[in-house]
């Protein structure tokens, strides 16, 4: 019947679905789509609304720019901004090339190449709580590693070893976020080399490619994609945590989650606003990271 | 330009031996087809000669230097791959210049030895397409230019027309040859095609198992057979067996005169074959010159020429004749075995059971 509808019509005339089919695909969407415009959506809408001053259960009803003012005239505002970013930078690049030197190594046969594989996945299932914790026990200065090397006479004391944890440059926290990244974008990485497998290396090595430029000029640009939208995954979450560095991070200067969480979670609700506007200044500044990343991304794959 | 000798050449991989002592010297300027089913073995000389992977024993030489310890990058071997493999990052230009640009040859040097020999394979103008964007004998003959345009030493084809079309394959041949012939390059490939062999190739080498079992000029695999598994990967399964006594050989059929000018000599027990084509059938009665009773099995009508399966003594042969002589099922006629044509092949039905098992 609707062959017979459908050729009826005049050449030419925009067929319509029915108006029940076309809203078929909204409508069942809406369920879920709800819960996240409520509880996401409410959740950012609010926040906004008080890091512009309005926050009625406080008798706030002002709006204002006063709070994003103070936020980013404070100078521990860009000393806690460009802690967050070195973090999150740092444990990317570090994450993406580690990652890429143990995909090169994993994707051989070698005896053991399947155990190794499954060892470089373990991370994966382990919260981040879990490997924080795993990470103090090990490089704090009364740690496994102080012990072994005070043992082992490299250092005269415990308190001789170095600085990790609580330390303004972060190790504690980078180590951490290595830890389960690293497999994250490995895993990623082998899956291409090894759809990709050994013909292009070796039609370039039978064109005169010695070994470094098979890697630069054959295998990084086929596994560069993967890299790109891995490690943007990795900045956007590394940038915003606020677990790890809350645990392992000195007090003073904290990252700006951590910053902004302690003034939410303060008894003064007064400082509320203010908590709310350095997590509104964090997600814009993450995500204008992200575009300009994605940009110079394109453009490197493009090349 | 270069010329390659294989002294001696083996590979095992595990238990199998894959290559078994290869001996055979290609000169500087000759095409030479390695040719065989697949899993012979040919494969992995063309890898050992590329050094992609190494021997298990003897010897890879260039113009009488070993290079079997120079790696692949620093040979000068370049392989054209049966996946035609363009890297798919890069367009046409840059694909084909990667060789030069890898070996620090100025930009636009590389631009004017690309675009020239993108002319030479007939693909002009084509340097800003991507690799996908083109068809596939497109592809196959940017591979080609790829790999010409460093001036290999050797250029080795691995099934360079196995995934183009029938119409494609023709081109490409001849293109192939062309082009090896102008530049004088040495070039070896490797083909499961005995008629791709044949038709590009000065020489053909033909490998079972691991082992080279005849090497010579094309016609040489049509007229003088080393044994019953060449002449039948050929396409020739007419075989009689007898016992030689002199230029004489008595079969299960009657006597057979061999020309003493063209098999070697021997005695005892031989086999006979003649290729299909040169079976004559006789009409006149005459039974002068090696005419042997045959009874037909099956006559096909093949437009061109009639194909007849004929039993001769406990054989079956294959016999291509003229369309007009068409003989009914179960007919028996009289053969013409031409002693101009009548060759002795080794008999391999043992040998090849021995490697089978």
């Amino acid at each position: 019947m609707s062959d017979l509808v459908e050729t009826s019509e005049p050449i030419g005339a925009v067929r319509r679905e029915p108006l029940r089919s076309r809203l078929k695909i909204p409508l069942m969407l809406t369920p879920a789509l709800a819960i996240i415009l409520l509880l996401f959506g409410g959740g950012i809408l609010v926040g906004a609304g008080q890091s512009f001053g309005y926050f009625p259960a406080i008798g706030l009803n002002e709006f204002t720019f006063d709070y994003y003012r103070s936020v980013l005239t404070d100078p521990n505002f860009l000393r806690s901004l460009w802690l967050t970013f070195r973090i999150a930078a740092t444990a990317t690049v570090l994450s993406s090339i580690l990652a890429v030197a143990f995909a090169l190594v994993l994707r051989h046969n070698f005896r053991g190449s399947r155990l190794a594989t499954f060892l470089f996945q373990i991370p994966l299932p382990v919260p981040h709580l879990v490997a924080a914790s795993g990470i103090v026990l090990l490089v704090t200065q009364s740690g496994l590693f102080a012990r072994l090397a005070y043992s082992l006479g490299v250092i005269e004391v415990p308190a001789d070893f170095p600085v990790m944890v609580f330390d303004e440059a972060g190790i504690a926290i980078i180590l951490t976020f290595l830890w389960k990244e690293i497999p994250f974008v490995g895993l990623v990485v082998l899956a291409i080399l090894q759809s990709v497998g050994p013909q292009y290396e070796e039609q370039a090595r039978t064109l005169g490619a010695n070994g470094r430029q098979r890697f630069f000029h054959v295998l990084l640009p086929l596994i560069m994609p993967g890299i790109l939208s891995t490690s943007i995954i990795i900045f956007a979450f590394t940038f915003a945590s606020y677990e790890i560095p809350l645990l392992l991070g000195v007090r003073f200067p904290a990252t700006l989650p951590v910053v902004a969480f302690r003034q939410y979670q303060d008894p003064d609700l007064a400082l509320r606003p203010e908590a709310m506007a350095i997590s509104v200044v964090l997600a814009i500044v993450a995500l204008l990271l992200l575009i300009a990343y994605r940009r110079l991304a394109q453009y490197a794959v493009k090349r | 330009m270069t010329n390659v000798v294989l002294k001696h050449l083996s590979r095992r991989f595990g238990d199998h031996l894959a290559v078994r002592d290869l001996n055979l010297e290609i000169a500087s300027g000759e095409m030479v087809a390695f040719l065989g089913p697949s899993g012979c073995g040919k494969t992995t000389t063309l890898r050992m000669i590329t050094g992609l992977i190494q021997p298990t024993s003897g010897d890879v030489l260039f113009d009488g230097e070993s290079v079997v310890g120079i790696p692949t990058e620093r040979r000068g071997a370049v392989m054209v791959f049966q996946k035609h493999l363009l890297f798919p990052t890069m367009n046409v230009a840059d694909n084909v210049g990667f060789g030069l640009k890898m070996a620090g040859v100025e930009k636009p040097e590389i631009a004017r030895r690309v675009d020239e020999i993108l002319e030479l394979v007939e693909l002009p103008g084509l340097g800003d397409r991507k690799a996908h964007e083109l068809s596939g004998g497109q592809q196959q003959r940017v591979a080609l230019a790829r790999a010409l345009v460093v001036h290999p030493q050797v250029l080795l084809l691995d099934e360079p027309l196995a995934n183009l079309d029938a119409n494609l394959r023709i081109t490409m041949r001849h293109l192939i040859r062309t082009i090896q012939r102008e530049l004088g390059i040495t070039a070896i490939f490797v083909t499961h095609d005995q008629e791709e062999a044949v038709m590009l190739a000065d020489r053909v080498a033909l490998m079972f198992d691991g082992v080279v079992q005849q090497v010579g000029e094309p016609n040489s695999f049509y007229k003088r057979p080393a044994t019953a598994r060449v002449a039948q990967f050929f396409r020739n399964s007419n075989f009689l067996p007898g016992q030689r006594t002199g230029n004489v050989v008595t079969t299960s059929v009657g006597d057979v005169e061999v020309d003493p000018d063209l098999v070697p000599e021997g005695s005892g027990h031989v086999v006979l074959t003649v290729r299909p084509e040169e079976v004559q059938p006789v009409l006149d009665g005459s039974t002068e010159g090696n005419v042997v009773p045959a009874t037909i099995e099956s006559v096909i009508y093949m437009g061109s020429y009639t194909q007849l399966e004929a039993r001769i003594g406990d054989e079956t042969w294959n016999v291509q004749t003229s369309a007009a002589f068409m003989p009914k099922d179960g007919e028996t006629v009289m053969l013409r075995l031409p002693r101009e044509h009548l060759w002795i092949v080794r008999d391999d039905s043992s040998e090849e059971g021995a490697v089978a098992s």
